[in-house]
């Protein structure tokens, strides 16, 4: 599926439209928590045809120099992510959008590039925002460098994954997905449980 | 030792900071204290000893502890919208500018007029809530309850909406370690230094537990010292995390624990972002309870007048805030410990008037002791009356000879031994055994992971308490893998003596003598309750109330056992004890919502186009998570029904709009992708050529319909399912039982696609017209080409991706046009634009559900879990040729039972009626009764087109009784509409305008 | 309560949505009969004690597993997916 963007006078609307405000920025004053919308990733979701795994994973291999990985944790280059989804299944996050077509030989590929909106979180206080609603283990032992995760923070469903490859006692920085009906309410709660640190 | 403001001020003891003066109010009127004290330290500093008054009796009642078990000290605190009712003074730390307010006090705290309860006193003996008012049972809510509730009541909350926000948290740790007094911190010292994740937690806003009380050593130095270098080192490392001023309330499965972090409590309003109270839930893998103890009153007569305080709590308050309680202090103890008060008021100045050991043995060297008081010792004696009102005056004394005398003073310290704080122990429904040797109740069996320390453990003394914190620490620690170095030598202490021979009760009190404070219950209730037969300790609470209060009865509960076993002749083992529940102390509501009220009350879905139907000033209405447009009022339009009306109107003469992206979209993929379909649908699947769309019906395996919608073959092994919008989550849920339970060995990928497309319903005579000006042109949407049920591929907008499908909700002409999500809003205002000439309206969700009324096709209201295919008229489409989820169950006699009651429509005999869902159907001339009921209205509405209202319902054979009429008797509503069963289709029975 | 899913590791229980014993298995084509469906759809037991039952994911990687638990205690003995791990 080509980028019909290229193409169309119609405008595309940011899943973050109207939701996500830009704060004043205070350079005196270092923010706890720093968030930055992701705009115009790719995404896909993937999941293994049956007796396939083995091939599509050495497909991915070839295509994309990535590992598909087998327990929750997300392998990631530059331009793409591989994020553990469920057995068998994946999310393959892309920095641009782009065709995902020969996956779909030995996979079954549904775009869901509109259907995510994604937030990377970042600063020293990132884990303690994040335990306002996040009922999992962020900590560095027990989330390393490249964990990955679906689970829900305040109601929501969400896939967040450790982006940094920082050493043990640095702040974190996660990539974070929710669907896009719920961004609204994700960043009320998200807003909220940051404001103290900001 | 008289200071102005504060006269009960001691100069140089304690640990309040003098150079942090505040001030604050109570009733109104403006006192002093400094930063450290509590407000029950500070009202202590200032002369206050009447604190509020009693729930039931309305007696006077003051301190009795220094801590969270206090029964007596509740207070209304803060004003306003921020006001709250039954705050413990003892555990409310003072600010500057604290307001507080008597509880249960009327016209005032000095002058009660209900205090004449305590007159009356023998009409609200134990169960008089069951005796008296029994009879009649209508005077219970009219006259009883409301008068009770008045006279009885616990403060009054405030009647504004909370202007604070509350937060929860979630956190994880090795080891949870519950107290900060010497057990806990030595735990949390000795996990931490094995490099454990470790939480302590501490209700006080100063950790040190008892060491902050007493005049202690530790290593030959003041315990002071130790504290501070011991919370120093802990505080040193990354992986420990130590919370002052949070409380942990309850203790669930699998090493969960609830907490309350009472992050702004402590001051007047909470700094802008910052929650006033945080609820954590606490995940460990091993917790270790070193909560201390609580130590236990003695039941004797006018033991609640106020200037009777337990003799820990007088060292609490002498020692770690510099207050004296009294001027002149008699001392009551069944032990050794009760003498540390007698040293430490001694030490500060106060006079001791009196000791009063109710052993008949005491140790020479305590002896000794007195006698440097200059007080005298009475020996086998006990304190059988208090009395003074407001304020202790005079005791009453038996010695050992039997003989009696008064004795004038103004604080009674009172020691009778601890027990253990073991409540979180039971909290997962373990019974707390009897150990006879420290007279008090232990932990039994221990809660997953769980371990006790010091004197929750019902080791009281201090060396104790630091060498069972620092071995049940370490081995927590190995617990969780971790290797731990050889350990220091356990901190040498001084000498103590923990000897305690417990009094439950003085025998021959004067006056009443309570057992439960808080509840007023007396130890003559337990007498009523053993005589009439309420013996087991559940009965004896429920019939005294006792232990049923705020604080649970934290210092009430073992008398009263105690007292309850002599009476019935048995020890305290045999009479047992009644388990305790979270939470342990009381939680706000709102701490436990968290995040989660008004408008975050739970997440909100919004469609993609909600911008736009903003912008055009739609109403929306909650539809499960979803905010939908409801209707699209203009300007004029003064009531719901006439823009309904006009939408309605405007899609079935021209063309309409409307949001549908909320419906379920599933993406079935992979070789087996028909056999799915086919086991999940009652109808075929297997002729549906690609590029088609077909309506399925999906049952439950019991034979009941779960939901409809269409699937669209998008190739030889593709299709897309959509599902109603409330039940998109569950049939995700449910076909992926399918294939992993039931087929697991099936080839199919199901992703669902709901967020992915935006979807718009074209409706109307005008609808194609309105498409061809938004479709890229190189896809033929002629009838011929796209025909109704066509599915296919095509392009917008130049280029972007389409999903084109020819169904029809309205029955008119409709088509539905699925874009990738982000140009939902564009898609939206591109057809408004092309729309213009044909007059396109946007409609919103009444209009959709009054023209499928007026096709009778079902929704929610069919759709209820409770009709079948059949019920629905959709039993032509279950397929014979195949097994499906629910054919078995579906053919069962009760759901094939000609009564049953099926789909018909209903017009009301006078048009000018109005109708109402939920109205059931009686035969006319039958009465309202449920023999005669024949089923219900499921959904109503006007119908512009014909004129009058129309329903669809549920009746008993229905669609052989076209033409009969019924009532449609609606009680709630007084509603009572004569109406003419009819065919449930409306409208263009022939389908005309469904094809064009 | 938190339950070790296979997959994504120990959750709150608030991730899981609860469906009850798994010990009943769907009569296959040659045994369906009403009675059969009966047994199926309704019958369940309700031990004091150990219990095997089927759980969903829902809000983590969406597999259904099978938790053997004691009803009594809470206590989980095994959770393991519910999908035989089908050679792939």
């Amino acid at each position: 599926m080509a980028d019909p963007s290229l193409k169309t006078k119609w405008s595309r609307h940011s899943a973050w439209a109207d939701i996500l405000t830009a704060s004043p920025s205070d350079a005196a004053r270092p923010c706890g928590v720093n968030v930055v919308a992701r705009e115009g990733l790719g995404v896909a979701g993937i999941q293994a045809q049956r007796g396939r795994k083995a091939a599509l994973s050495a497909l991915v291999k070839m295509r994309y120099g990535l590992e598909l990985p087998t327990t929750p944790r997300a392998v990631r280059d530059a331009a793409h992510a591989f994020v553990w989804a469920g057995p068998g299944q994946w999310l393959l996050v892309a920095e641009q959008k782009e065709s995902f077509a020969e996956l779909s030989e030995l996979a079954a590929v549904s775009d869901q590039s509109d259907g995510r909106a994604a937030l990377r979180l970042s600063g020293p206080n990132v884990r303690d925002m994040l335990a306002k609603g996040c009922m999992i283990d962020l900590h560095p032992a027990a989330f390393p460098s490249g964990a990955a995760a679906m689970t829900s923070i305040a109601h929501i469903g969400v896939h967040l994954w450790r982006v940094d490859e920082q050493p043990y006692d640095r702040p974190a920085i996660f990539d974070i997905l929710v669907a896009r009906s719920m961004a609204a309410s994700f960043w009320s709660w998200a807003s909220a449980s940051a404001a103290e640190y900001n | 030792m008289a200071n102005a403001t504060q006269p009960f001020r001691l100069p140089q003891i304690g640990l309040v900071d003098r150079n942090a003066p505040l001030t604050f109010r109570f009733d109104g009127q403006a006192l002093s204290g400094f930063r450290g004290d509590t407000l029950a330290s500070a009202l202590l500093a200032n002369g206050a000893r009447l604190i509020g008054r009693s729930f039931k009796y309305h007696r006077p009642r003051g301190l009795l502890t220094a801590g969270p078990e206090e029964p007596n000290g509740l207070v209304e605190l803060r004003t306003g919208a921020r006001r709250e009712p039954n705050t413990r003074a003892t555990v409310a730390e003072l600010y500057d500018g604290l307001e507080a307010t008597s509880q249960n006090r009327w016209p005032s705290l000095g002058f009660d007029l209900l205090s004449i309860n305590a007159l009356f006193a023998p009409a609200l003996m134990a169960g008089f809530y069951y005796k008296t008012f029994m009879w009649p049972a209508s005077f219970w809510e009219r006259l009883y309850e409301p008068a009770i509730r008045r006279a009885a009541g616990l403060g009054r909350a405030a009647n504004a909406e909370d202007p604070d926000t509350y937060e929860k948290a979630f956190a994880f740790c090795d080891i949870l370690v519950i107290g900060g007094g010497p057990a806990g911190l030595s735990a949390a010292l000795a996990a931490g230094r094995a490099g454990a994740r470790v939480i302590l937690c501490d209700d006080d806003f100063a950790l040190g537990g008892r060491l902050l009380s007493e005049r202690r050593e530790i290593d030959g130095l003041p315990a002071s010292q130790w504290l501070a270098r011991t919370i120093a080192e802990l505080e040193s490392f990354p992986d420990i995390r130590v919370m002052r001023r949070t409380t942990i309330f309850g203790v669930y499965d699998h090493g969960v624990y609830g907490a309350l972090e009472r992050v702004a409590d402590h001051v007047m309003a909470p700094a802008p972002h910052q929650p006033r109270q945080r609820a954590w839930r606490i995940v460990a893998k091993r917790a270790i309870l070193a909560a201390g103890a609580i130590e236990r009153p003695t039941v004797f007569g006018g033991n609640d007048t106020p200037g009777v305080m337990l003799a820990g709590a007088v060292r609490t308050y002498v020692n770690r805030f510099g207050v004296a309680p009294g001027r002149e202090a008699a001392i009551f103890t069944a032990g050794d410990d009760g003498w540390n008060t007698a040293r430490d008021l001694a030490a500060a100045g106060v006079k001791i008037v009196a000791v009063v050991d109710s052993r008949e043995q005491v140790d020479p060297n305590l002896r000794t002791l007195c006698e440097g008081f200059g007080a005298p010792l009475y020996a086998g004696a006990s304190v059988f009356g208090a009395s003074g009102g407001k304020s202790l005056r005079r005791l009453a004394i038996r010695e050992a000879n039997g003989s009696v005398r008064t004795l004038a003073c103004d604080l009674l310290t009172v020691s009778n031994g601890w027990n253990p704080t073991i409540h979180l122990a039971s909290h997962q429904g373990h019974r707390p055994v009897w150990n006879a040797a420290i007279h008090a109740f232990v932990a039994g069996d221990l809660p997953d992971g769980m371990r006790v320390a010091g004197s929750a453990a019902g080791r009281f003394s201090l060396r104790e308490a630091l060498l069972d914190g620092a071995q049940l620490g370490a081995e927590a620690a190995q617990d969780c893998g971790l290797a731990t170095k050889q350990s220091a030598p356990a901190p040498a202490t001084d000498p103590e003596a923990v000897a305690v021979a417990p009094v439950s009760r003085v025998a021959g009190s004067r006056g009443k003598a309570f057992v439960d404070y808080q509840n007023d219950v007396t130890d003559r209730d337990i007498e009523l309750a053993a005589q009439e037969g309420f013996r087991s300790v559940e009965h004896l609470k429920r019939y005294t109330t006792l232990g049923m209060a705020t604080d649970q009865g934290k210092t009430s509960n073992l008398a009263g056992l105690a007292i309850m076993a002599e009476l019935t002749g048995k020890t305290i083992a045999e009479t047992g004890v009644t388990m305790f529940r979270p939470p342990y102390a009381p939680v706000a509501i709102g701490a436990l919502a968290g995040h989660h009220r008004g408008q975050d009350f739970r997440p909100v879905r919004l469609a993609p186009t909600h911008q736009w139907s903003k912008e055009l000033g739609a109403v929306f209405v909650e539809s499960g998570l979803w905010r939908r447009a409801q209707y699209y009022p203009q300007p004029g339009e003064n009531d719901w029904l006439t823009t309904v009306n006009r939408e309605t109107l405007a899609v079935r003469g021209g063309v309409g709009v409307c949001d549908v992206s909320t419906l379920g979209k599933i993406d079935i993929q992979g070789a087996d992708a028909l056999t799915l379909l086919e086991r999940v649908y009652i109808n075929n699947w297997s002729n549906l050529p690609i590029g088609k769309a077909r309506y399925g019906v999906m049952l439950r395996e019991d034979g009941f319909v779960m939901d409809d919608g269409t699937a669209s073959r998008l190739g030889e092994t593709h299709f897309l399912m959509t599902t109603t919008t409330a039940n998109a989550v569950k049939i995700m849920q449910h076909l992926e039982f399918c294939l992993q339970v039931l087929w697991p060995t099936l080839d199919v990928q199901i992703a669902s696609v709901s967020e992915q497309w935006a979807q718009m319903a074209i409706a109307g005579p005008r609808s194609r017209d309105l498409l061809r000006a938004v479709i890229d042109e190189e896809h033929d949407i002629s009838d011929d080409a796209f025909p109704y049920l066509a599915a296919r591929m095509v392009s917008v907008g130049g280029g972007v991706e389409a999903r084109l499908f020819r169904v029809s909700f309205s029955g008119e002409r409709a088509y539905e046009l699925a874009v990738p999500a982000g140009y939902g809003d564009a898609l939206a205002r591109a057809l408004m634009a092309a729309g213009r000439p044909f007059g396109v309206t946007p409609y919103g969700l009444e209009a959709m559900g009054v023209m499928r009324i007026e096709k009778g096709h079902v929704a929610g209201g069919e759709l209820n879990g409770q009709t079948t295919a059949r019920d629905l008229g959709l039993a032509r489409m279950m397929s014979g040729r195949k097994d499906f989820i629910g054919r078995v169950m579906a053919g069962r006699p009760a759901l094939v039972e000609p009564d049953r009651p099926i789909l018909a429509g209903f017009k009301p005999v006078d048009r000018a009626q109005r109708l109402r869902a939920g109205a059931h159907f009686l035969g006319l001339g039958r009465s309202a009764d449920l023999d005669n009921d024949e089923g219900y209205m499921t959904s109503v509405a006007y119908s512009p087109n014909l004129g009058h209202w129309i329903g669809l319902g549920l009746i008993k054979r229905g669609a052989e009784r076209i033409g009969e009429r019924v009532r449609a008797y609606d009680p709630v509503r007084n509603g009572d509409v004569e109406v003419e069963i009819c065919n449930a289709l409306f409208l263009d029975v022939e389908g005309a305008r469904l094809r064009g | 309560m938190r339950l070790p899913c296979p997959h994504c590791g120990t959750r709150d229980v608030q991730e899981f949505t609860y469906l009850g014993d798994a010990n009943v298995k769907r009569p296959g084509a040659d045994e369906m009969s009403e009675a059969a469906m009966t047994r199926y759809v309704y019958e369940r037991d309700n031990p004091a004690g150990r219990q095997r039952e089927y759980w969903h994911h829902s809000s983590g990687c969406h597999a259904w597993i099978v938790v053997t638990r004691d009803t009594r205690t809470h206590r989980i003995e095994s959770a393991e997916p519910a999908k035989p791990l089908v050679q792939s």
